[in-house]
This record gives structure tokens, C-alpha cells and sequence, in this order.
């Protein structure tokens, strides 16, 4: 046991990614086997999903009122006026929309779910529900991973709406554009190739953040410190996992869509 | 809220008196964590319907030798058998059998602090014994808290608790799936005189009530004489001491010595 003193750093970043490993696949075997527990799931769909809902909303319809307001003088200088709604509503489906309410979710519920099963696992209530022979994987885990797989998209494409309606009052705060018009310039500058790659990377923005928040807690030490570690790193890693799931899907969504 | 014995509990059947059958056998348990040797030879041989104490300072390994013993810790050296099956060879499956049969009061009593006390006490019984009768697992949950005392805290969430009703609690959530051996990890810490005893009392009756076999880690002497039939006293990863609670008082070792200094 002694030369387990000192890990090298590589050492261990592989120890991590091999746990990591096992860890998803112990999710996913989970999924299917000893029964789903519903009525946890929709408590999660609720914490996670309704609870997230005011913030988002509130995010997106400032995050719609800014990019008009910032969108619109230059627009204007190239008398291209007409095209803030088309240029709003395919920079805020495609990009701006998941992305930042996808790290807004990474803010608010990888932490709390971090936080949740770190104080858990200080508590010894992991091991309380490990040791008497239940699954606390089945209970705890795959509950929450697929609420926030369900659950992102969801909040994704409300917050789409509120921004894009945010851009509307914006708009109308200058110019004037009637509500019909402005959403059938919207929903005409939208197709598919923009709105279903999107829903897709947001059900991995999702995943993403239930993982890492649910990994972050379950490994976290045995310390009160260790509750806000497991917190603070779940909001860490899950926001850097949604720049790379996001740099992954644009790829992609170039290479089938847009070439 | 005074406690001394346990009341009927017509769910939690009663098993015969102590057999002699060894259901928990430890032969040269060792255990390390990186450089520090925590358990450097432990054997112990814990008989059906016993109550057997280990006393020891923090940090000597009484923890982790009942972690070993429930499967949460795997030891580097040695045999932790329980019911004769070698714990560390289980499957997961066979794990999870094995820990049906095994109770395990934490410190804390590490309550799920989302759910209400009746949550508590309905988990175990809708996820590991698979019940669904609503009426039975009302009868259950409402039995097994009347004979800790704590039907009144029912409804209440484990923050509303006080330590030692959380203790209770933890205690009749162990009991509700009626296990053979019962394992408590410092059961009294951080409670006062008082309720320290009514939690010793409380062990003890249930152990003579449903004749459950018990193994308490505490360094807490009050419990160790109200509740062991054996107690054995651990220093520095290993026993140095064995025997009842009378005949270790009367020892001339200068360890066990020092925890019977203050006992009149």
C-alpha cells in the first residue's frame, strides 16, 4: 500500500477518466435493470426543470432585448434594418440560446446536485443507503441524469421563446414592427437544420451537466470543505463540457448541414 | 422523552436464543489507507444473539473493521466471513443479499434528509423488501417507531429532529427489515449522559427482544457496560484486550486501565 503514497499527476488523470467510465456505464446499467423510480424522476423534472424556470426566462428575454439593442445600429449602418428579427432568431436558436442556458443550468443545478449528494456522502447517507442494500446509483443517479438530459432541452426551447420575444419589445422600443410580422419573419428565417441540431446538443448540454454534477458528489471526500469543492468543480467541468460538446456540434452541424 | 425498553413489534419476528453459531468470523484483518496501517491483525469471532462491544479511541480502526465486515471496505490481508461467506469474494448481488440480513446504525444516523421520518422508514421497505401493500407498510413503519418512542416525530423531516431522535430514528430504520446482525457505529457520540443511556438501553433491549446479534463500536464505557456481553478493547489496529465488562475492569493492562479510571 505504501507506494500509493505519491500518484503521479497522469497517474491519476487516468484513474479519473477510468472512473469516470465506470461510472457511466454503472448509470447506464442501472437504467435498465431493478425498476425505475418514477416518482423520484419527476421530483427531479420538477427541482430541476420548474424550479430552473424563472431563471432562465429572466436570462433569456434580457439576453433577447441586449443582442437587439446591439444588433441594431450596426444592422442600420449596412440598411440591412429588416433583417433583425432573421439575424436574431438564427444567432439565438442555433448558438446563443442553448449555450447560455445551458451554462446558466450548469450554474444552477450541477451545483446543487454536486452539493446535494456531496453533503450526502458527509452525512454518510450514500453509505447508509448502499449498506442497506439498496441502490442509491438507481435512486440518486440515473433520477437525476435523466431529468437534466429531459429537462435542459425543455428549458432550452422556452428560453428561445422568451428571448425571442424579448427581441420583439426590444425592437419595438425603437422602431415599430408588429407582433405578426416579426414572428413570421422569425419562424421563416428558421428551419430544421437550425432548430433540430440545437435541441440535440442541448439533450448532451443536459446529460452533461446531471453527470458531472451527480460524479462530482458522489466522489467528493469526506469533509464538510468537500461539499463546496464537489460544488464549485461540478460547475467548473460541466460549463467546460458544454464549450466542447458545443465546438463538437457545430462541427457536425457544418459538415450535414451547412457544406 | 424516557426510554428504557423496547414495546412489542409484531413485524420484527423473534429468533430463537443464542446458539453458539459463529455468524461473524475476522482472522488476520488487515487494512491500510496509503502509509498508515490502520488494522494490523484483527481476529474476532462474534456468536449468534451476542452483544459484543469494541471499545478504542478515535482513529484506532473500530470503523473500518465494521465497514470491512458490511462490504464497504475491502481488506488488504486476511478473512472477513459473515454467515460463513467470505465478504470481500461477494458478488454484488450476493452483497446485497447479504446486507439485507445485516443493519447498520450510523454515527449520525445518516437519516435521508429530503424525506420525512415515514419516508425514512418506508424506503427499505418499498426498495429492498419489495413491498406494496400500503396498509402493511403503514402497520410496519408505525410499529417499528413506536418501539423506539419517536411515533410522534412521524411526519417530521430529520432536521426538526434532535440528535438523539435522529439516533432513534436511524435505529428503527435498521430494525423495520429485521436483521440478524445489527452492526452500531458509535451509537451514543455526541449525545448527553441522558440520552446516552436511553440509546444503551435501547440497544439492549432489542438485542434481547428480537435476539438480533450486535457488534457496537463506541468509546463510550456507560454503553459498553449496559450493553456487552464481550467487550473487546482495540489500540493501534490491534486487540489487546478481551473479555466481560467486569473481568476488563479488573485488568492490569495500562490501556484498558485508562478507560476504567473514571467508572466507579
Amino acid at each position: 500500500m505504501a507506494e500509493e503514497a505519491v500518484i503521479p499527476g497522469w497517474k491519476r488523470w487516468f484513474e479519473n477518466i477510468g472512473d469516470q467510465v465506470a461510472f457511466f456505464s454503472k448509470f447506464v446499467r442501472n437504467i435498465f435493470t431493478g425498476g425505475f423510480e418514477w416518482s423520484e424522476f419527476v421530483r427531479q423534472c420538477y427541482e430541476i426543470g420548474y424550479r430552473s424556470m424563472m431563471l432562465v426566462g429572466i436570462t433569456s428575454f434580457i439576453m433577447g432585448v441586449v443582442l437587439i439593442l446591439q444588433l441594431r445600429p450596426t444592422l442600420i449602418a449596412f440598411g440591412a434594418a429588416s433583417m433583425l428579427p432573421k439575424t436574431l432568431a438564427v444567432s439565438f436558436v442555433r448558438e446563443i440560446g442553448p449555450v447560455i442556458i445551458a451554462i446558466i443550468c450548469a450554474g444552477k443545478i450541477a451545483s446543487s446536485i454536486g452539493a446535494e449528494l456531496g453533503s450526502m456522502k458527509v452525512t454518510e447517507q450514500l453509505d447508509a443507503m448502499e449498506v442497506s442494500g439498496a441502490n442509491p446509483h438507481q435512486y440518486l443517479v440515473v433520477t437525476r441524469i435523466l431529468a437534466t438530459t429531459f429537462m435542459v432541452p425543455l428549458l432550452s426551447v422556452i428560453g428561445d421563446a422568451i428571448g425571442l420575444f424579448g427581441g420583439f419589445l426590444a425592437l419595438n422600443m425603437r422602431d415599430s414592427m408588429s407582433f405578426r410580422l416579426y414572428f413570421t419573419k422569425v419562424i421563416g428565417s428558421i428551419d430544421f437544420s437550425d432548430f433540430i441540431p440545437s435541441l440535440v446538443k442541448t439533450i448532451f448540454f443536459g446529460f452533461a451537466i446531471g453527470f458531472v454534477g451527480c460524479y462530482k458528489g458522489f466522489n467528493s471526500n469526506k469533509g464538510t470543505e468537500s461539499v463546496g469543492i464537489a460544488a464549485n468543480s461540478a460547475v467548473v467541468t460541466a460549463s467546460l463540457w458544454i464549450f466542447v460538446i458545443d465546438a463538437i456540434a457545430v462541427q457536425i452541424t457544418s459538415l450535414l448541414f451547412y457544406n | 422523552m424516557k426510554m428504557t425498553a423496547v414495546k412489542e413489534n409484531t413485524a420484527i419476528k423473534s429468533r430463537p436464543e443464542k446458539t453458539g453459531e459463529i455468524v461473524i468470523h475476522i482472522k488476520g484483518l488487515k487494512k491500510s489507507f496509503g502509509e498508515k496501517h490502520v488494522l494490523k491483525n484483527i481476529n474476532l469471532d462474534v456468536k449468534k444473539g451476542e452483544n459484543v462491544v469494541i471499545l478504542g479511541r478515535s482513529g484506532t480502526g473500530k470503523s473500518v473493521t465494521i465497514q470491512c465486515i458490511v462490504g464497504l471496505l475491502r481488506q488488504d490481508e486476511g478473512e472477513v466471513e459473515v454467515f460463513g461467506e467470505e465478504v470481500s469474494q461477494m458478488n454484488e448481488k450476493e452483497l446485497k443479499a447479504l446486507r439485507i440480513k445485516i443493519g447498520f446504525l450510523f454515527q449520525s444516523g445518516a437519516l435521508y434528509d429530503s424525506m420525512t421520518v415515514r419516508e425514512n422508514m418506508e424506503f427499505p421497505l418499498t426498495r429492498i423488501l419489495k413491498l406494496d401493500d400500503q396498509q402493511e407498510i403503514d402497520r410496519r413503519v408505525e410499529e417499528a417507531l413506536d418501539s423506539v418512542g419517536l411515533l410522534d416525530a412521524i411526519d417530521k423531516l430529520p432536521s426538526d429532529l434532535s440528535g438523539g431522535m435522529r439516533k432513534r430514528a436511524g435505529l428503527a430504520r435498521t430494525i423495520i427489515v429485521n436483521p440478524e446482525i445489527i452492526l452500531y457505529d458509535e451509537p451514543t457520540t455526541g449525545l448527553d449522559p441522558i440520552t446516552s443511556r436511553e440509546i444503551s438501553d435501547l440497544i439492549l433491549s432489542i438485542q434481547k427482544k428480537y435476539k438480533t446479534t450486535s457488534l457496537i463500536i463506541t468509546h463510550d464505557m456507560e454503553c459498553a457496560r449496559i450493553a456487552s456481553d464481550r467487550v473487546l478493547v482495540m489500540s493501534d489496529g490491534e486487540y489487546i484486550a478481551e473479555g466481560s465488562f467486569a473481568d476488563l475492569r479488573k485488568s492490569n493492562n495500562k490501556i484498558v486501565e485508562a478507560y476504567f479510571k473514571d467508572i466507579s
